[in-house]
Parts: C-alpha cells; structure tokens; sequence
C-alpha cells in the first residue's frame, strides 16, 4: 500500500513529519564535521536553529550534561550568540537548506519577545517564528514567563503584533495545568504549538552528593520524559482539535513518531535522539512510513489523532 | 589546532579485543576509516550498538591508538557509559562516530615533552611516535594515583617514559607535574621544550601555569561533558576569556594560553 508522510503546519508543507528540536542539531557544525552532505541530504522536514534572543548570552557554567536513567539533563542555559549575529551569519546559509527555516526567539523580558519576533518579519528565508517561553525571565527573577497563563497570553500577543509569519509557541511542561496555557496562547493569537520543552530535574553527584550540573539544576529530554510529552499532547490536541501540534520529548524510533501522531500531533521533534545517531531522523522517518503500512495507514492526518478517537 | 576538518561518520564496529590493562580495560575494534584518518589527540563518540535506551548517549573516547584497520581506547570504568563500554565482549558491536575534534599541532620544532595525569596517558602514546617519527626529542611524565593505573605506562614502547605515583607505589612518588620543572628548566639556554599535556583539570591549570613562567608553548587537551561531539549541543563549555568554547569542535586540545585558568 501506498503511505503518504506528507503533513503540513498551517500553510508550511513537509516531506514528512519529523524535524528537528531546537538546541540540539546544528547543522552548520555538523556540516563542517560530517561527511555527509547535509545541504543535500537533509535528515529533517524543517530546520529549527537553536534559540536566539535579543542580546548575547553566555550560557551557565560548566558541567551543562548529564546523562540520567534513559535521559539527558542538560542547563545549557540559552547560550547564543544573539539574534543580530543569527540574522547576519547564520541566516544566509540556512537559505541554501533544501527544508523550511523555523527561527526559534526568546527574550529575557516580554517586550524583547514582542523585538526577536519583528526583527523576523519581512526575512523570505524565514518560514515561521518558534517563541520559546522557558527562557529565564529578568522581570520574574529567573523564573520562565511561559509558567504563567497571564505572561503567556501578553508576550504572545505581542509577538502576534510584531509578525504576521506562521507562529509556533513551545511550551513549558513544567506547569500545573498545560491546558490552560495553551488556551492563553492560543486566544493570544498562536497558530501552532510545540509541546514539550525539557522537564526540570536535578541530579547529585555519585559520590560527593552534590548537585552535578553547574547551574545545581537543569532539563531533562530523551525516553525518560516520553510519557510526560505524550499526556501533554493528548490532552492539549483534545482541547484544540484543529490546531497544528509538533510533539516532542524522547522521540528515538517509528513507534514513539507513530504514537506522537496517534496522540494528536502533525508533525515531531527529535532532540535528544540525534546525538546517538546525527543522522537518527531519517531512520525514524522510514521506521514510521513501515508502522504506517503495516497497519494500513495511508496518511499522516489519517494517523493523527487515532488515540483521541 | 590542526584544522579538524578531516570527514567523520558513524560506524558500526566490531569488538577484537578487550583486554584488562591494570585499572583500565584497552578495547580495540575495527574502524579502518578511523585507523586510517585520525590525527593524535583526536576522539570519537563511542557506545554499544544497538536500541538499549540505558546507556542513552555515546561517551567520548579519546584514539589510543591505530594498528592498520584497528582501533584502541582505553577505557576508565567509573561511571554508567564507560562502565558497559569496558563490558563490551569479542564479538560486540560499537556504534563509532570519529574521527572528531582538533588534535595536537604537530608541526613546531625541537624538543617535546609530555605530560599525562591518570587516563590522560591513553591519548598521548600516538602523539609520542608521532612527534618522534618527526625527528623531535620525546620526554615523557605519566602521573597516576596508584600502580594498577600506572600499568597503562606498559602501552609506550620506544619512548622513554618517566613514571609517578601518588602512592609511590610504582616510579617515584609525586605529581607528573613534579618533574615538569626539572625538564623545562634543565634546558635553561638552550631551546625550549614545547609541553603537551592530557590529564585532570587540576594538573593541566598547572601545567598552562608553569608553561606561562618559563615562556613555553604548551598544548592541553581537555575533558569535557559531551552529548553530541559535532558542536550541536553546547554542553562541553570550556572558558576562555570573555565567555565559552566548546571543547568538542573548538578542541578538546587548546593552546593552555588560549584558555582562562582558575
Ligand atoms: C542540549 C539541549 C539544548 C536545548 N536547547 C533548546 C533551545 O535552545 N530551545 C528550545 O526551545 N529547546 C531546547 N531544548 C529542548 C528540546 O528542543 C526539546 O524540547 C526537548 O529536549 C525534548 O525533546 P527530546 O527528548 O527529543 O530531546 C534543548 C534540549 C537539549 C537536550
Ligand atoms: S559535545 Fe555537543 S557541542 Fe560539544
């Protein structure tokens, strides 16, 4: 039987559903170690560079990894070299991808949102603007605007107001209630969501029983967080039915793509997943299209949603 | 250092030999692309083939050594990755990404001498013949903690190696970077020795210390957290003045004034 990968967000249309997390490929250094090609042969649907805010940022100190019981945690801590240099190095070589550009934002204030988002407006290379709300917030001592429904609603209105690209909010998971942030990103205006950032954990140190992480704590992606990622976008594709959902937290084969979709989504991230395999996304997007046939399911929206139904 | 530009990919390999070297295990598997390409002090992405989600991630591994299609690392069992790779058995399956990372600058001239702390020595023995086959005068401090680690110092052949042991359980009894002094300062008037050192944080801010005093280039090679080892993931943070490089494109080998010293 015919299977059809092809799947859209909004007016964006991909080969098939897989495309890459924010933070965790970079293709224009894998491109330099690689052999592969990859602005031939891209593994992804759509390329989503790391977020970027307004000005600089160091980044926490290290060590920024560890690796815990089928997970990573990670206190990279938005470490970028600002979106000026993202628009003026970056931007003209993400051009030459043969896959859609997903410009990831953040600000360390709402209003620095509401600027990341204007300066994205008007760039042809640029296919939707990504705000990512679990940037450490200076108004909030630190704490990320995307846990509050009101902070959330505000900073995506404004970015709303600064652009009219195909607006992804990435949300959080480390909320009481994800529904209802959703809801106040989406009346603000949202036209997809991406669900879910990383899931804030701690880590001690084997032996001197101390935080490991530089920053003491940190996020935790990969297997370990799929059924967290999973409940989110069952229950956020329940409550919006026709709002476009990328699903993401420990996606690593087929099956775990399949069940994503099954459980709402129209397209996945892969994160943590690439730094066993860099290239890890084109098996899971030909693991998926086997699943698919072998159940007989001939499209992604076919596929989308099953587990609600 | 040396453009890294030399192509990696991932490799499934198999397990030839694992063979317990004092406290370490030495591992060797066939990679001949990897044999055939990497430069000393360059590393790989190492973890067991295969869909087990625990290990999760690949751990870096610096290139020991390569013997035509082989490849060697030498493992130091202390945490979960490096546990189950130390487990892998004749016949086990390695999934390889390599060769990575800027290895050492080869190309000064005139004496060298090498300074390793525990498993820093692994990296070091291709750097020696590789120094030596460039007619370069090789002196080598290995500094362990115990002698079943210093055992690994069995694994330099035709280079003179001198051993120290915290303990003073084999060599002498000390630091490696002990005797550094000794070796940089016995050269007074003459042409400085260029150091090149793989070890603990601790023993390489000593090292880049003791290099700065007595006007010597010195090239370390850093360990850092690593999840990705292409550049993607920005967890293998080391400081260098006015922010962070990543030790696995950047590095891991740095030249020691490059980097900012606590
Ligand atoms: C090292 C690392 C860096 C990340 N950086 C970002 C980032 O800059 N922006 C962002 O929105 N998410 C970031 N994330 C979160 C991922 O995009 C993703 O939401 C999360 O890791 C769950 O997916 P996974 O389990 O497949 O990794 C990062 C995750 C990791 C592990
Ligand atoms: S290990 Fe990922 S950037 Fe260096």
């Amino acid at each position: 039987m015919e299977v059809s990968l092809k799947t859209r967000l909004g007016p964006i249309e991909l080969s098939h559903p897989v495309i890459n997390a924010s933070g965790t490929f970079d293709v224009l250094s894998a491109d330099l170690v690689l052999e592969e090609d990859l602005f031939d042969r891209f593994p992804f649907s759509a390329y989503v560079p790391k977020t970027v805010t307004l000005k600089p940022r160091r980044g926490n100190p290290p060590p920024r990894l560890y690796e815990t019981a089928a997970g990573l945690l990670n206190s990279i801590g938005l470490a970028n070299a600002g979106i000026d240099a993202f628009i003026r190095e970056d931007l003209p070589r993400l051009a030459q991808l043969p896959v859609p550009v997903i410009a990831s934002v953040a600000g360390e204030s709402t209003d620095e949102y509401g600027a990341c988002a204007g300066l994205m407006e008007g760039r042809p290379e640029v296919a939707a603007v990504e705000l990512n709300v679990s940037c450490p917030n200076l108004e909030l001592g630190g704490r990320a605007l995307g846990l509050d429904p009101e902070r959330t609603h505000r900073t995506v209105a404004l970015a709303r107001e600064a652009t009219s690209k195909f607006l992804i909010v990435k949300l959080t998971p480390n909320v009481t209630d994800i529904v209802e942030i959703a809801s106040a990103a989406v009346d603000a205006g949202a036209d997809a969501l991406s669900l879910i950032n990383t899931v804030h954990g701690m880590a001690l140190d084997r032996y001197h029983l101390k935080p490991v992480l530089g920053h003491l704590s940190g996020g935790l992606s990969g297997p370990a967080i799929k059924p967290v990622a999973l409940r989110a976008v069952f229950l956020v594709s329940r409550a919006f039915a026709s709002l476009p959902i990328i699903g993401m937290g420990g996606v690593t084969d087929g099956q775990d793509a399949l069940e994503f979709l099954a459980a709402g989504a129209a397209a996945v991230a892969v994160g943590t997943a690439s730094f066993r395999d860099p290239l890890a996304a084109a098996g899971i997007a030909n693991e998926l299209r086997k699943l698919m046939q072998e159940r007989g399911i001939g499209s992604v929206a076919e596929l989308s949603g099953l587990a609600q139904r | 250092m040396d453009a890294g530009l030399i192509p990696a990919n991932l490799y499934e390999c198999p397990v030839v030999e694992s063979r317990q070297v004092g406290a370490y295990r030495q591992v060797s598997f066939v990679a001949p692309e990897i044999a055939a390409l990497a430069q000393p002090g360059q590393f790989m992405m190492v973890r067991l083939a295969g869909k087990s989600l625990d290990p999760l991630l690949p751990r870096p591994m610096g290139v020991h050594d390569v013997d035509s299609d082989l490849v060697k690392m030498i493992i130091d069992p202390v945490g979960k990755g490096s546990v189950a790779l130390a487990g892998a058995a004749v016949g086990d399956r390695l999934s390889v990404l390599g060769p990575l990372g800027c290895g050492f600058d080869l190309e000064g001239a005139g004496p060298a001498v090498l300074v390793a702390g525990g498993m820093g020595a692994a990296p070091l023995t291709m750097l020696a013949r590789a120094l030596a086959a460039r007619g370069r005068e090789v002196a080598c401090i290995l500094g362990f903690k115990t002698r079943s680690q210093a055992m690994v110092s069995e694994l330099y052949r035709d280079v003179h190696v001198e051993v120290v042991t915290e303990d003073g359980s084999a060599g002498r009894c000390g630091l490696a970077c002990d005797l550094l002094p000794g070796l940089v300062e016995k050269r007074r008037g003459r042409e400085l020795p260029e150091i090149f050192a793989c070890g603990p944080a601790e023993m390489l801010a000593e090292v880049a210390r003791m290099a700065r005093k007595h006007g010597a280039r010195a090239q370390v090679s850093v360990a850092a957290h690593m999840a990705c080892g292409i550049g993607s993931c920005q967890g293998c943070a080391v400081s260098r003045s006015g922010g962070y490089v990543k030790a696995c494109t950047d590095g891991p080998v740095f030249d020691a004034e490059d980097l900012q010293w606590r």
